[in-house]
Order: structure tokens, then C-alpha cells, then sequence
């Protein structure tokens, strides 16, 4: 009796742990990203960029294992059956954010397009904002799990990120399509602003939902 | 042996009926929430029903006793028959079903019917019980609700810890609930019975021997065990659609307020206590454990700043205290008269 309480109890730390480890996962994106997006605009398809569009993939790949163990983890121990819904919906949500990640840094070097220097400086602006909105919805999503007060506060912060990020997004996709390039490449260059902006789209839908969550956790 | 056995019978149906509705106050939220498992729970409830009703059973009882003595099997069989159908109707009707009150209801039908006086200082203390048990519940709760809001407010304990010491508490006011209720409520069940009571002590192992009146409660917990196991489920469903509205936090605290107020009014020695500190005793009287989850409902409700709180069921429970002794205490005269002048059986002892 006393060995199962205490395999539970392990159990249910490891738990905590891969939990943990999720959220780690995101923050380690949203600066990969970053770092990725650099190593484009500076370098294009290189081998730098190769490797670090490899870490991205290796990133997704870990955060799509961590997932599924939280998942089959939530149910083979029965845990917080009241909440367990809400906690895979929230983790589902997360996967997604990391899986954009993936898509935008993936397509990057496959489209390999080919952006104006002037464009760069709000381009990165940009990558910025969104990378600090992943980042302070994964902290948020983690406080979801231990500090109610602290998920409120940072998700203020998505919130405002988010708005920031519009804001770049509309005035880099104007000044795009105000130039003398071809509509192609106006097309294409939108279009991955769009999907860059898209991430902090999807952080805010996420907190949204972690709210909602939030005012269940409430006794 | 066989015609006490017979005429037990109406007094373990109402056991079983204790065992069916009430053991859904104790373990039905935890069940509901799916925090613990059915038979977990039914069990550690059962095996606490019994301790409760054998080891504190009879101060209840005794107040009972004193609202009115019982003294023949034929007169215990029809009160706690009477009881038995007046909670039935009342189930039937959707009122808040409280065995408690419809005992008392039926004790003062025999007093009126064999002319008995009734002590109407006793019968008053147990009508002030009944609405200080919600009362005194809901206060409860409020203090627990702000005390564990403010603990898992700066504890910032990991959401899976919690879920592992709301189990543990779920697991543990299950306990004290089961005790409480056996300590409470099984006067209700065995307790006209007392006075009539026949069987001898029964020794358990070399140290300890149950007395008589304790082999009776002991009888009434295992009818009350019965009704546990096999109806309490469907019980736990229907307050389970209820329930679900809560967090597993709120439903313990409900829980446990309940059980502290059940306790409260079984102990013989905090009411010396408190006639000793000069202060107003809690009588070791049976008070409903269904209107005491209500007061622990409705004072968290208003803790919360009094919104959502079904203002019907607050209605319920008022109607509770007039309906269930009053149908009881008409029913308990007419089966009394039918006892005595149909089956010609001696209702009170010349």
C-alpha cells in the first residue's frame, strides 16, 4: 500500500515535471525563431539556417511527445477529473502555437522569399512582438497550473503584444503593397507576415480559452 | 426473538432508507466529481456508520428517549413505521426528506395518543436544532470557504498536488461523515426502540463487549450499510446533476461542514461543556444531514456574493420543518390507534 502511494506520488511529479517541460519548450521556440528569422535575412537558405530550421523541427517534435504524455498521463491516473478536459484542450491549444512556429520557420526555407532590405527592421519588429507573445502566453499557461494571480498579469501582456503585432503586421503588409514590386512577390511577402502575425492570433485565442479555464479553477 | 425481529423491521427499513438518501450527502459530491471511486467510498462510509452509530449512537437516542420513552415494541414499530411513510411521501412530494423530524413528529403522535405529556423544554431544544443546523452549518462553511480560498491563494500548490489533498480530504471527511452520521441519525432508526430493546451483551474479542442497545445499533448501521450499497448510487446521480456546478473544493467543504455539524450535535460532553462555559448548549439531538448541506450551500453561496443561490431549495428546507413531523405525527396516531384497535396490541406499558 505505502509502495503504490508512493509510485503515485512519483507519478504524479513526473508529471509536473513534463508539464513543465512544455512550457519550456515554447520559450526555447519563440527564441529559436527569433534566431531563425535572422539567420535568414541575413544569410537566406544557408547551412546556419538549416541547422537552426532542424532545431525548430526537433522543438515541435519534443513538444508533440510531451503532449501525448500529458494526455494518456491525465487519463491512466485518473487525475483532476474535474479540470482534465480543459488541461487537454489547453495543451492542444500550446501544441498548436508550437506547430505554426514550425510552419512559418519550414516554409521560410522551402519559398526561400525574397524580401527588400527596407523591409527588414519591421520584419523583425514583428518576430519580436509575436515571440514575446508565445513566450508570455507560455508563462501564463504555466502560472494557469500553480498562481492564478500571475496567469492574470501575463496574459495582459499577450493581450498588448498581440495589438502591437496587428499594428506591425497592417502597416509592414501596406508599405509592402505601396512599393513598385512585382504582385507576386507582394503577394508572397504578405502572406508570410500574415503567418507570422497568425502565431500571436493563436496565443490570444489560447489565453482566452485559459481564462475561461481560470474562472473554473476559482473555488 | 422472531416478534422482535418483526416488529425491528419498520426501524431497519428506515435504516435502509439512512443508508440510501443520506450517504449521498457524505460521499455523493466526491463520487459526483469523480474524485473517488463508488465502492471506495460507500465502503469507508459504511464501515464509519457502523463505528459512529455503536460507539456514539445512544446520546442522540437518549434525547430522543427523553421526548418521549417508547416502552412497547408494538408502539416503536408504528412510530418508526409512520416515519418511515411520511419520509416516502415527502420523497414522493419533492421536499426536503429529513428522517430526523419525522421521528420526532411520530414520538410526539404516541405522546398525544397514549396521553403521555410531552416535555415540551425537549421538544423545544430539538425544533431550535433544526434551524440552527443550517445555520450553523452555513456558518461553518463560510469560515472554511474563506479560510482554504486564502490558503490556495498564497499557497501556490501545483494544480496536480491539489487534486491529490482534495482526495485525501474527501477521503477523510467521507470518514467523518459515515461516523457522523451513525453517530447522529441512527437514533432515528433504532432509538424508539430502545426501551424495548432485548437482546444481551455480545463480546467482541477479549477486551470490549457490546451492550445490549449497542447489538441494536449495530443492526440499524448494518440496515443503513445496505441501503449504502445498494440504492445510495442512484441517490448520488440525481444530487450528482446538482453538484457538478461546484469545484471538488466547494463540494468538500460542504462536506465537511456537514459532517462537523452532525458531530456537534451527537457529543453528550460539548454539550456539558458549553452548560458549563454558561453558554447555550448544542443538544445531542438528530438533525438533518440534507438541510445541513443545504446551510453549507446557500452560506457559501452568499460568500460569494449571493448570486446562483437556488432560493427554492432555502424554501424546501423551511417546509421541511413543518411537513416531515407533521405528517409523521398524523400518520403516527393513526397507525397507533390501528395498532391498539385492529391488531389489539399494547401501545403503552400500564
Amino acid at each position: 500500500m505505502f509502495n503504490v502511494k508512493i509510485s503515485l506520488f512519483a507519478r504524479t511529479r513526473e508529471l509536473e515535471h513534463i508539464i513543465d517541460r512544455l512550457h519550456d519548450k515554447i520559450i526555447e521556440m519563440t527564441m529559436v525563431f527569433k534566431e531563425a528569422v535572422d539567420i535568414y535575412l541575413k544569410e537566406r537558405r544557408s547551412e546556419n539556417y538549416r541547422q537552426t530550421s532542424k532545431k525548430i523541427k526537433q522543438i515541435e517534435h519534443d513538444s508533440d511527445k510531451l503532449r501525448r504524455e500529458i494526455e494518456s498521463r491525465l487519463y491512466e491516473q485518473n487525475l483532476i477529473p474535474d479540470m482534465r478536459g480543459n488541461i487537454l484542450q489547453l495543451v492542444e491549444n500550446l501544441d498548436r502555437v508550437i506547430n505554426l512556429f514550425d510552419e512559418v520557420a519550414h516554409k521560410f526555407y522551402i519559398e526561400q522569399p525574397d524580401i527588400p532590405e527596407c523591409y527588414y527592421e519591421q520584419l523583425q519588429t514583428l518576430v519580436q512582438q509575436v515571440s514575446d507573445c508565445a513566450e508570455n502566453m507560455a508563462i501564463s499557461s504555466r502560472a494557469f497550473f500553480r498562481d492564478l494571480v500571475t496567469l492574470r498579469d501575463y496574459s495582459k501582456k499577450v493581450y498588448l503584444l498581440e495589438h502591437q503585432s496587428d499594428k506591425t503586421s497592417a502597416k509592414l503588409r501596406k508599405a509592402v503593397f505601396d512599393s513598385e514590386l512585382e504582385l507576386a512577390r507582394k503577394i508572397q511577402i504578405n502572406t508570410f507576415v500574415e503567418e507570422v502575425a497568425d502565431i500571436a492570433d493563436l496565443a490570444e485565442d489560447c489565453i482566452d480559452a485559459l481564462l475561461i479555464f481560470a474562472i473554473k479553477r476559482e473555488i | 426473538m422472531f416478534t422482535y425481529l418483526f416488529f425491528l423491521s419498520s426501524g431497519l427499513f428506515l435504516g435502509w432508507s439512512l443508508g440510501a438518501n443520506d450517504a449521498s450527502n457524505i460521499f455523493g459530491t466526491a463520487v459526483g466529481t469523480k474524485m473517488l471511486r463508488f465502492g471506495f467510498a460507500a465502503l469507508i462510509a459504511s464501515v464509519f456508520i457502523v463505528l459512529g452509530s455503536v460507539i456514539s449512537g445512544q446520546n442522540t437516542a437518549d434525547t430522543l428517549n427523553t421526548l418521549g420513552g417508547i416502552d412497547t415494541l408494538p408502539a416503536a414499530f408504528s412510530v418508526s413505521l409512520s416515519s418511515a411513510l411520511a419520509v416516502v411521501l415527502m420523497l414522493k412530494s419533492g421536499i426536503s426528506v429529513s428522517i430526523s423530524q419525522a421521528i420526532v413528529g411520530g414520538i410526539v403522535g404516541w405522546n398525544v395518543y397514549t396521553s403521555n405529556k410531552t416535555d415540551t423544554e425537549t421538544l423545544a431544544n430539538i425544533c431550535a436544532s433544526w434551524v440552527f443546523c443550517p445555520i450553523i452549518s452555513g456558518l461553518i462553511a463560510v469560515g472554511l470557504y474563506l479560510i482554504v480560498k486564502k490558503i490556495m491563494h498564497h499557497s501556490k500548490i501545483h494544480i496536480l498536488w491539489q487534486d491529490w489533498i482534495i482526495r485525501l480530504g474527501m477521503i477523510l471527511t467521507t470518514a467523518l461523515g459515515g461516523y457522523a452520521l451513525g453517530a447522529n441519525n441512527m437514533a432515528n432508526v433504532v432509538g424508539v426502540f430502545v426501551d424495548s430493546c432485548i437482546f444481551t451483551p455480545f463480546k467482541l474479542g477479549r477486551f470490549y463487549t457490546l451492550s445490549g442497545v449497542q447489538v441494536l445499533f449495530l443492526l440499524g448501521s448494518l440496515a443503513a450499510c445496505v441501503g449504502v450499497f445498494t440504492y445510495s448510487k442512484k441517490a448520488i446521480k440525481n444530487v450528482g446533476k446538482n453538484v457538478l456546478s461546484f469545484s471538488p473544493v466547494v463540494a468538500w467543504i460542504v462536506i465537511l461542514s456537514q459532517s462537523l455539524v452532525l458531530i456537534l450535535f451527537s457529543s453528550q460532553k460539548l454539550e456539558n461543556f458549553l452548560i458549563s462555559l454558561d453558554l447555550p448548549p448544542l443538544p445531542a439531538v438528530p438533525v438533518s444531514s440534507t438541510q445541513a448541506v443545504i446551510g453549507a450551500i446557500v452560506g457559501i453561496g452568499l460568500a460569494k456574493g449571493g448570486k446562483g443561490i437556488k432560493w427554492s431549495l432555502v424554501l424546501k428546507l423551511m417546509s421541511g420543518w413543518v411537513a416531515s413531523p407533521l405528517i409523521a405525527f398524523v400518520l403516527s396516531y393513526v397507525t397507533l390507534s390501528f395498532m391498539e384497535n385492529v391488531f389489539r396490541q399494547p401501545v403503552v406499558l400500564p
